[in-house]
Parts: C-alpha cells; structure tokens; sequence
C-alpha cells in the first residue's frame, strides 16, 4: 500500500508529461528497463510476496503453530456475517471522512499564512512542527495521560468535560483519536501547502492587487484554485494515512469501547496478532488492500488527477 | 541488448527469487533433538525486574553441569507472541515461562511440550514441594506440564482505611450485602466507592471471575472451559450477573471507569489519593502503591478477602488471579534430564529466599519458614495464608482460555459493565468461545 501511496504522492514533482521516448532521438545511453531492477526486486520481495502469502493465509486456518489449514472460504463466510467487520469498515470511512475535513481547511490556512513574511513566522512555524517529530506512540501516550478523567485536564475543566469519560463513549472516543489525529498531522500538511503556496507566482497577485482584489478574494481566486493539485495529494495521504490508523487506536482507546473505535486496521491485528488467528486477520487484511486501492482510484478519477497539467500552463 | 531481453531476464530472476524464499519459509516447523545446539539449554523467560533472580539461578546450575543452560529474556508485552511464533521451530526454547491453563493448551493439543509425569515419579518434591492449588493450574488431562517458578499473584480488596473511617466503616465488607452498605457510606461521603481501570479490561474481568465463583463454585467455570456452554445460561450465572448489576447500578464504580486505566497509575492514584475506597487488585497492588507512593502503601492500604455471598455455592475462601507462573519442557529438548534438573532449583531454599527479597511469593511448601524476611513480613504472611488455605484457586478466566479467547472476553466484560450488553448479551458472547 505504502509503495502505491508513494508512487501517487511522487506525482506532482513529476508532473510535466515526460517526452515520449519515440521521438526520434537515438536511445542510446539512455535507462532501460534494467535501472529499475532493484526498485522491482525490493518491490517484488517486500510488497508482492508477502501480499501473495497474505492471500494464501487468508483461506487457511492458522494460529501460528504447525502448519496452515486449508479451510476454503470458511474466512471470508465468517467476515461477511461479522458485525464487528462491517461496522469496521464504516468507522474506517467516518476516521478518513473526519481526517480529511478537520485536517485540510486548517492546514491549508496555516500552510498559506506560513509561505508569507511575516515576522515571527519561522519561530511559530517550527513550534507547530513539533508534533511532527514525536512518534504516534508518543503522542498516544501523552494524550491519553493528559485526558485522564480524574487527574488530567478533564478532572480540571469538569464544567466542559462533565464527568470526564471522554474515552468510554463512543462519540468522545472518535472525538478525541479525530483529534489527536489532527493535532499529530496537520503539521505534516502545513508543510506541503507551504510549500505549494510558495510556489505561486507574484505576478499573480500584483495583477489581482491593481484589478483592486483584497485579501480575501485573492485567497479564494488565486491562491486556492492554485493548491488545487497540492490539495489532492494531501487529501489522497491523508485517506491513505486514516485508512491505516492504528498506533494512536491500541494505545489510547484499545479499540473501545467495546469495538466502538474497532476500526479495521487496528481488527486485522487484533485478529491475527491478539486472537492468534492468522487467516481471518490475512483476510481483513485483503479487504483493506481493496478498500484502499477503491478509494484511490475513486479519488484519482473524480479529482481529475490522472490527466492533470500544470498549475502553472499558460504563464 | 535491448529492452526486451532485459525485461524477460529480469522477470525470471525475480521469479526464481521468489520461489526459493517461498521455499524456505516452508523450512521451519518440527525440526528433531539433533538439530538443537549442543551443550546448550535455551531457557526463554518473559522479561521484567524478576530476571535476577532466574540469571542467579541459571548461574548457579551452570557451575556444576556442563550443559549450559542460557537466559534468554523476551521483552514482556511481546512475550506470547514471539512465544507462539518460535515454539514450532528449531529456535524454540527447551524450557519456557507461561501462565500454566490456557496459556499452554494449544502447544500441548500440537503436542509440542513434555509431560513431566516421569521427572515427578523420579522425584516427588517436583510436585510435593508445591501448593497443589497452585501446581494443578499446569496439569492438562491428568498430565503435568509445568512447575511453579516466581510467584503468586491472589487478586485481593484493597481499601484505603482513611477514606473507610471517614465513611464511617470500620472493617472491610465480609459479605456481598456488606460490600452494598459501605457503596452507599463511600457515596454519601463524596467519594467513588470503587476504584476500577475499565479502560484496561482486565480489572473488570476480576469482578465476573469472583462473582461467578461465588454464586456458582468453581463447577461452572470449569464446566464451560470443557466445552458445555449452556452453563452460562444456568440460573446461577444469571444470579451472578444480576449481583454484578446491582453493584454497578448502584454507582460503585462511578461513571467514568472507561476512561480510567491501572497500567498508567489512573485507579491506583484514586484510591491511594482517597478520592475512592475500594480497589479490587492482583498482590501486585502493594509493590505498585509502594513504589508510587510508600507512606501510603505502608501505613494506608488495606487489604481483604473477596466477600462471601450469601446463599452462593461457592467457598468464600476461594481465590482467583494468577496461581503463580510456570516453566514447561517443549518435546524436542536435547537434554531433557538437565532440564528436570534445572527444574529441581525451583523448590530449593536458595530460590525461596531470592524470590522473596524482591518482593515476590513462591508457592512453595517451605515458603512459610522465609516469610520474616519479606519486605512486608505482613503482608507476605497474609497473602501466603491465603493460598494454603484456598479450596480452589481459580486460574484469571483470560488465561484459563487459550489466547483466541481474550478479547471476546475482554470486549464482553467492558460492555456489560458499561451496559452496551444485557445478561442475554454477555451469556451470546462466552457462549460464542
């Protein structure tokens, strides 16, 4: 998945359509195919193998000792009719549709303010990296200690927080990993709109500014249409980046209450590392290779993304 | 050479690749004594504060044998998992920590481990030298599969006696109604009358273990863990979930207990702080409150038994937690007599005295006469008491089922308590293991 996300998200650099090779020049000294025999055989060893084997799991009965069981569809049978599967999958969709609405219009706000010259603005953008810099783990832990109900901040703001038990509903739970989320990526996505927005030329802006456009109609006439491209990679990650959610579910909610945050990454593991049973966790697995190629591709048609130009064309 | 060539090539090489991995990953599994290190015992231990006492064991074993015996220690959490993934192959350990019940079932149904019923004819102590409410915890259709080492771990009401006082209650609940009066006292007096990491799951777990004892005796777990599943839906289980009702509806635990955790010092904080009163914990509850917070530990905890129910079917003196860990001998061992060997330091005086020094409590006959030299001769005395004199002793249900079984239980026992699911919810989930 990682692989497919990279090569999607290594687009935008490379966007300018590469010449065709056929143009007549001669193709000497020029790569073939065997330059790209070491990505193939990384690619082959640590994606496509294991993807196979993973296949191959999925229609066994296995704990780990001995050797696997064929069992047919028995796997599939039991996910299909497993509630916890279903509603898996829509928690996944909820994180991934939450991610993306809370997460973007903030980064790219902060992304456009921090591409600017204002003063003080490189020590405040290295302040809001450091999220950044921590490991989920980290981060999981600090939110969780910090969200204690009777010792943390809840315990201290009882008129917001009530009794505190953020984490033992279900609404408060999504609440809080939607938001920790936010708090651990959207520096990540800051960085690639403030680079995106750097990227856009003044000219553009000094035309708007004789025409007698503000502030905000150059916000929304130039500037956004202009991270139209950046917006869609950052929203492809950040789909691909929900999907897949899981340090932050282990260790601040364990998937709870009962299976209320039991999205499908963190069920896959359960399943398989938890319950000790691999071939209905190879199975969930395969289900969220689909589900993630679907929403790629779903993302990609309807953004247009495949048969993007430049920006900047015409200038 | 053109593109094509190159193409093709490179394509049968990769797929040679594959194959020959794919080939060797179908290596593993099985393996004989022959292909095991020479003069080499690998013993795999899961990895904490009570490996000093094993290395000095190991040590001591290596100065007189000359199959040396190696520690190998797997980082705690990890410890089942890499467990279940080597013990199928050549790396397997010849002898391995393990919680005895559940937690060995499957190896020994893949009859990967040594019944130890030889090594105990040869020499008796193997198995009388030990509380036999905590050996029977390893023996699996009639056979021993394991040897206590460490120590018990009884799950125990700690209270602390200030906020007891204050409430107005002078000693701990001995009995269910009891326990009710001093949920209302510890209410009227503003405080949460039972501490409880909901969050983690497991301490809500040790409620059910000791209710359902209580109400039904040890019988029905049992009858369930072979396999009658309709015992869940007796009347006694139906009883025992209707106590459990009863205290949760009557705000014993507050209303936030989700959100609350034991493995990050939440529940522990509650009581020792004095904003609850009561904690229902595993022994491990003392050296936890001692090392956060000694004076409280030292002059505030108190403990007791779970209380009795009136009417219940079980013995009020029976326990429940985790009897005591384990080692086991896995079938392909090169040396199985060193290991027996090995296996005769476990009820030496040497190692009594150490595991004690380090707070720990092995259950072993002659632990009784090392007691004054715990580091509470009290505490020590009372918990030891405790399981001498326990009828039955009952293995904490998420070990006495193979691992597949935890998280349902688990997942079951949080939404009762939290009342996602009724009693018909909780008897569809146990039924369904």
């Amino acid at each position: 998945m990682t692989t497919l996300a990279t090569r999607r998200q290594a687009g935008p650099g490379g966007s300018t359509p590469s010449r065709p090779a056929r143009s007549g020049a001669s193709s000497v000294g020029r790569p073939g195919f065997a330059w790209a025999l070491p990505a193939t055989i990384f690619f082959a060893l640590f994606a496509l193998v294991p993807l196979a084997a993973v296949a191959v799991l999925s229609f066994t009965s296995w704990s780990g000792l001995g050797d696997p069981e064929f069992v047919g569809l028995e796997n599939w049978e039991t996910l299909v009719t497993d509630p916890v599967m279903v509603k898996s999958l829509w928690l996944s969709l909820l994180f991934i549709v939450l991610g993306v609405v809370t997460q973007t219009p903030l980064s790219i706000l902060l992304g456009v303010w921090a591409a600017g010259n204002q003063r003080n603005r490189a020590i405040l953008s290295a302040i809001y990296f450091v999220p950044l810099l921590l490991s989920s783990a980290a981060i999981s832990v600090l939110w969780r200690a910090l969200l204690d109900p009777n010792f943390g901040i809840p315990g201290q703001l009882s008129w917001l927080f009530g009794d505190g038990n953020l984490l033992g509903t279900q609404s408060g739970a999504i609440g809080v990993l939607i938001f920790v989320g936010m708090w651990q990526f959207t520096p990540f996505h800051t960085l690639i709109y403030q680079g995106a927005a750097k990227g856009i030329p003044t000219v553009l802006y000094q035309a708007a500014s004789i025409d007698g456009a503000g502030m905000v109609r150059q916000f929304f006439s130039i500037t956004l249409p202009q991270l139209r491209n950046t917006a869609i990679t950052s929203i492809i990650l950040m789909v691909v980046g929900g999907l897949t959610t899981f340090e932050t579910v282990l260790i601040l909610t364990n998937g709870g209450p009962g299976t209320d945050t039991t999205i499908t990454a963190f069920y896959m593991y359960q399943e398989a590392f938890q319950s000790f049973d691999f071939g209905v966790g190879s199975a969930i697995a395969l289900v969220l290779v689909v589900v993630a190629t679907l929403i790629s591709l779903v993302v990609v048609k309807v953004s247009g993304y495949d048969k993007m130009n430049s920006s900047l064309e015409g200038l | 050479m053109n593109n094509r060539t190159w193409m093709s090539r490179s394509l049968a090489g990769t797929a040679v690749l594959m194959l020959g991995l794919t080939l060797a990953g179908c290596g593993g599994g099985g393996g004989d004594a022959s292909s095991r290190p020479e003069n080499e015992l690998h013993l795999a231990v899961y990895g904490d504060a009570s490996n000093k006492v094993e290395q000095a064991m190991v040590d001591k074993f290596n100065q007189t044998s000359d199959v040396k015996v190696v520690l190998d220690t797997i980082p705690g959490a990890d410890y089942q998992t890499k467990l279940q993934t080597i013990i199928d192959t050549d790396s397997a350990p010849d002898i391995f920590f393990n919680w005895g019940g559940g937690s060995i079932a499957n190896f020994v149904k893949a009859d990967l481990l040594m019944p130890l019923d030889d090594l105990i004819e040869e020499d008796p102590q193997l198995k009388d030298a030990f509380l036999p409410s905590v050996f029977d915890t390893a023996v699996i259709d009639d056979k021993s599969y394991g040897i206590p080492m460490r120590g018990t771990q009884p799950v125990m009401l700690f209270n602390n006696s200030d906020v007891l006082k204050q409430a107005g209650i002078d000693a701990p609940p001995a009995t269910w109604d009891d326990l009710l009066d001093d949920v209302e006292k510890l209410k009227a007096a503003g405080v949460t009358p039972i501490a409880l990491g909901g969050a983690d799951q497991w301490p809500t777990q040790m409620w059910f273990q000791y209710v359902f004892d209580r109400v039904a005796g040890e019988g029905l777990f049992q009858s369930a863990l072979d396999g009658d599943t309709d015992v869940w839906d007796s009347e006694e289980s139906r009883e025992a979930l209707g106590k459990l009702r009863e205290l949760i509806d009557a705000g014993a635990f507050g209303t936030n207990f989700d959100s609350v955790k034991f493995t990050d010092g939440g529940s522990p904080t509650l009581l020792s702080s004095g904003r609850a009163g009561f904690e229902l914990m595993g022994s491990w509850a003392y050296a936890t409150h001692l090392d956060a917070n000694p004076e409280f530990a030292e002059n505030v905890l108190g403990y007791s038994e779970f209380p009795a129910i009136e009417g219940g079917k079980g013995d009020p003196a029976n326990l429940a937690g985790n009897t005591n860990n384990f080692y086991s001998i896995t079938k392909n061992t090169r040396y199985p007599e060193e290991a027996g060997e090995f296996l005769k330091l476990m009820y030496s005086d040497e190692f009594v005295q150490e595991q004690i020094a380090i707070g720990n409590l092995p259950t072993t006959t002659n632990t009784e006469e090392f007691l004054d030299e715990a580091s509470n001769p009290e505490y020590a005395k009372y918990q030891f008491d405790l399981v001498k004199d326990a009828p039955h002793f009952q293995l904490s249900w998420d070990q006495a089922y193979p691992p597949e079984a935890t998280v349902t239980i688990h997942t079951a026992v949080a939404q009762f308590f939290s009342g996602q699911i009724d009693e018909d919810g909780f008897i569809k989930a146990m039924q369904s293991l």
